[in-house]
């Protein structure tokens, strides 16, 4: 077991940023946190790495405890926050980065993994916010850990950074490291990640791969498009529908409009969508983005909380 | 940490500014002030020559200058980048951070004391045994730590943009109250009373015995041994408030 989390609660005031968190880490995983703002992931992985003592409850990371992982040089970590040392040199920030890591790798090969060898001489207080990121990534990968842990990485950088870091990133777990990454963008999430956790109110509230996820939020997308004008009422009573919209098209008829609806059993909403004597143009069925299954689920989660309280 | 320290030395001497506040401002504020005095005056009948007198103080200026500006600000801004917290995340021990900067600062107040030496025997002849210069680069360089410490706990003490005027006021209030800038036996006498007190009076004076060919005052050196105490004591409880918060 790489990481290992049993019944980990953390307050702050009156707030319970992580509570009662149980959860393992397997060799080899690639996992994405996945949660709404204050959800607690910044938290947890404090807790991991430990910057943050657990009020109850214990954290282990390859049976130790996060202090020894990190010494025995099995964690290399990139923080949110993660500030750099201003005033020197890229390349000498990733020395000492090689230098304090008990299981090195050569520098130039640190610096080329991260794609920063072009600017191995400029001042780390003149880079982008993207090359920022990729300076932290460098310090989080300059020895052999077996465990990558990284915080929003790809805050800051263009779509095509965002590409060739996550193709880096992936050479890190296709040496068998786990990775474990935090993100608000949902597609790095369903695109590169074996296993989601997601939190909500520093809860597990789904575990599983980005499609058991999508499943779990049980609904399809429906749209299709209506000619003429439409009554909205007999559409909004279709059965098992979870959302449904109905909008003017851009079309050039002019007159026809599309209409968009979340379904949990989307053949049946189909066949009674035949039954109203409609005929639907451009019908299309699909799954759920992970992006629309998370906003599902937390919304789920959201309600029935509302409804003990 | 070895290697915490020699980049956080090459840092240090890239900085022109901290170099010249640190290692040449002191030497210029020595000319100015021993250029008044004639040659054969000497200061409050320590016996000694304005030149030799205000040497000691304008070593023990620099030193204090190099280390307490030196820490302070920088912890207190690297604490607000984060930069503290990523290196939480490496071997290094967790007083590993202070002792580099410490260290660090400490290098360049050697400079800084010496050149001021250098400065006083070439252009105003001061004159002493060998074993005096040597004596008074140890005891002024060692003397530097109990400042190297105040500098600690004021970078976690404060955050952000107080950390300036607050090294600043400490920073002035030390060196003019204890008498570096001027002997405190120029202050009226109630302000003398406080003066004796503080840790840069009994800095100076200690550089001073050794002028005079005389053991240190016992006061002096409690005064110094009491404050040093207090501010590494002070700087611990920070750096563990700090930890925990982050």
């Amino acid at each position: 077991m790489v990481v290992g989390f049993d019944q980990v609660s953390k307050t702050y005031g009156n707030v319970r940023a992580v509570d009662g968190l149980s959860l393992r880490l397997h060799p080899g995983e690639t996992v994405a946190l996945l949660g709404p703002n204050g959800a607690g992931k910044s938290t947890t992985l404090d807790l991991l790495l430990g910057l943050k003592q657990a009020d109850t409850g214990t954290v282990s990371v390859f049976g130790l405890s996060p202090r020894e992982a990190i010494v025995a040089g099995r964690v290399g970590a990139m923080l949110q926050s993660g500030g750099l040392m201003d005033e020197v040199t890229v390349a000498e920030l990733v020395k000492l980065a090689c230098q304090l890591h008990p299981k090195p790798y050569k520098v130039t090969d640190v610096l080329a993994r991260a794609g920063i060898s072009q600017i191995a001489d400029r001042k780390v207080n003149k880079l982008s916010g993207g090359q920022s990121q990729r300076v932290r990534f460098a310090l989080a990968t300059a020895g052999d850990s077996d465990l990558i842990v990284l915080d929003e990485p790809t805050t800051g950088m263009d779509v095509s950074a965002r590409q060739a870091f996550w193709a880096t990133m992936r050479e890190q777990a296709d040496q068998g490291r786990t990775v474990l990454f935090a993100t608000h963008y949902l597609e790095e999430a369903d695109a590169i990640a074996d296993r989601v956790l997601v939190l909500h109110r520093g809860r597990l509230l789904a575990d599983g791969t980005a499609a058991e996820i999508k499943a779990k939020a049980g609904a399809r997308r429906i749209s299709f498009d209506l000619e003429g004008e439409i009554d909205e009422a007999p559409l909004r009573a279709l059965p098992f529908l979870t959302a449904a919209t109905v909008s003017k098209s851009g079309s050039a008829a002019g007159s026809g409009q599309t209409v968009r609806m979340q379904s949990s059993d989307a053949d049946a909403t189909v066949h009674a969508l035949y039954g109203l004597g409609l005929y639907p143009r451009n019908l299309e069925v699909a799954g759920l983005g992970l992006e629309q299954a998370f906003v599902a689920i937390t919304e789920a989660e959201e309600a029935k909380e509302a409804t003990q309280s | 940490m070895n290697a915490l320290i020699k980049l956080e030395l090459a840092r240090a001497l890239r900085n022109r500014k901290f170099l010249f506040f640190s290692v040449i401002y002191p030497s210029i504020i020595f000319l100015l002030v021993a250029s008044q005095g004639g040659t054969g005056a000497t200061v409050d009948n320590s016996g000694l020559s304005v030149a030799a007198y205000v040497m000691v103080s304008m070593a023990s200026f620099g030193a204090l200058t190099a280390v307490l500006m030196g820490n302070s600000e920088r912890i207190a801004k690297e604490r607000e980048s984060g930069w503290v917290r990523q290196l939480r995340l490496t071997t290094l021990p967790g007083r590993g951070y202070v002792l580099a900067k410490t260290a660090s600062a400490a290098v360049v107040s050697l400079p800084s004391i010496v050149v001021v030496f250098l400065v006083a025997a070439s252009v105003k002849h001061v004159r002493l045994d060998a074993w005096q210069w040597f004596a008074l680069t140890g005891a002024i360089w060692a003397g530097s730590l109990v400042f190297a410490a105040l500098g600690v706990a004021i970078g976690y003490l404060a955050s952000g943009d107080a950390v300036r005027p607050i090294t600043m006021i400490t920073y002035f209030g030390l060196s003019i109250l204890g008498g570096l800038w001027w002997p405190s036996s120029s202050f009226p006498t109630w302000l003398q009373d406080i003066a004796k007190w503080l840790p840069t009076h009994a800095y100076a004076a200690l550089g001073r015995a050794i002028e005079q060919s005389q053991a240190p005052k016992a006061q002096d050196i409690a005064i110094l041994v009491v404050f040093f105490a207090l501010f590494v004591g002070g700087a611990a409880w920070l750096y563990r408030k700090d930890t925990l918060k982050a």
